[in-house]
């Protein structure tokens, strides 16, 4: 009798797991069917592209230097594509290759000099027709003292850089 | 026997909406979706241009005959002067902010146009940069750099556009 009733619980058992096996089936058969709605996918690809075409510049991509917070300006032109020079509080960069300490340069600029040459100088090697053009732009933190700007701005006309922009956030003008 | 006619209509009626393939539009979509991202400019950046002329360069001719120039006498005060035929004419801009600093110091310049002589009828702006040749710049310390900038923006909105600054040692 014993041996009846575990031969009974057992087939239970299985049953039970079959079942359970038909029903696994079931809802996997239910996702296969499930379809995918592409219309409001198709509605926020659309609209994406409309926003990213209206927000689209062809003017050059300048890398901002870690550590220089840009000031805000309503009159900026676009940028021209140049060397760039960047001052933060305490470091100076020119391509995003540091030159120095600021303390130092002003005291002693030949390093920068001596680097602004080079880049003349490769500049008049790539364009051998062309009058150098001198333009410069300047990344400086707008937390950095206007003297300090001024000091640096005096030493670049001396590496035949006259045309220094300033390089700003556009505020959107009046 | 089939004849001409409705009898024609005894198959089945071919439906009227046509389907549109949306795999390659999506496709299109997304190629385009990509390439808008990675080309995207995310922070305009705009340039407020200067010209040096203390080293090599020697200053551009020209036959305007005034000239402005802007000295901080303090952080807190500017003198604006307007030198013409000669003669220079200095007026004070003062304030506890820069906000209001940059307000006056844009009065200033407007009423430069009474002095100049400058048409009513015409815009202000291009009278400006006719007459005026130049403004320097000449800064102090305890200014900082966005306070200089927003100073030579000023002058670039009233149409002063030919400026440049004095190199000062701190």
């Amino acid at each position: 009798m014993a041996q009846l009733g575990a031969q009974e619980l057992a087939v239970g058992t299985f049953q039970k797991h079959l079942l359970s096996r038909k029903q696994k089936k079931a809802k996997l058969k239910r996702v296969m069917v499930a379809g995918l709605t592409l219309t409001s996918m198709v509605d926020m690809f659309s609209l994406l592209v409309i926003f990213l075409l209206q927000t689209f510049s062809t003017s050059p991509e300048l890398m901002v230097t870690k550590g220089v917070t840009l000031p805000a300006a309503i009159s900026a032109r676009e940028l021209e594509d140049s060397p760039v020079l960047a001052l933060t509080t305490d470091e100076v960069y020119l391509d995003q290759k540091l030159v120095g300490k600021v303390s130092a340069l002003l005291s002693d600029p030949s390093p920068l000099m001596g680097r602004l040459n080079d880049l003349r100088e490769q500049w008049q090697r790539s364009h051998p027709s062309q009058k150098f053009t001198g333009i410069i732009s300047l990344q400086a933190d707008k937390d950095v003292p206007s003297t300090t700007v001024s000091m640096f701005l005096g030493v670049l006309p001396t590496a035949t850089y006259s045309t220094v922009q300033l390089a700003v956030v556009s505020r959107g003008g009046s | 026997m089939g004849g001409m006619g409705p009898a024609a209509s005894s198959g089945r009626k071919r439906s009227l909406d046509a389907e549109v393939n949306l795999v390659p539009f999506i496709d299109l979509l997304s190629m385009c979706i990509c390439f808008l991202l990675m080309t995207a400019v995310w922070m305009e950046l705009g340039s407020v241009n200067i010209k040096q002329t203390m080293g090599t360069e020697a200053p551009q001719e020209n036959n305007r005959q005034s000239e402005l120039s802007l000295k901080y006498v303090n952080a807190q005060t500017l003198e604006l002067g307007l030198k013409q035929n000669g003669a220079t004419k200095n007026y004070t801009v003062a304030g506890p902010t820069n906000e209001l600093r940059l307000k006056q110091l844009h009065e200033t310049i407007r009423s430069l146009a009474g002095v100049l002589s400058f048409n009513s009828t015409q815009d202000l702006k291009s009278q400006f940069s006719q007459s005026i040749s130049s403004a320097h710049i000449t800064t102090k310390a305890g200014v900082s750099y966005g306070e200089l900038v927003s100073v030579m923006d000023v002058f670039r909105d009233e149409g002063i556009l030919n400026l440049g600054l004095v190199p000062v040692k701190e």
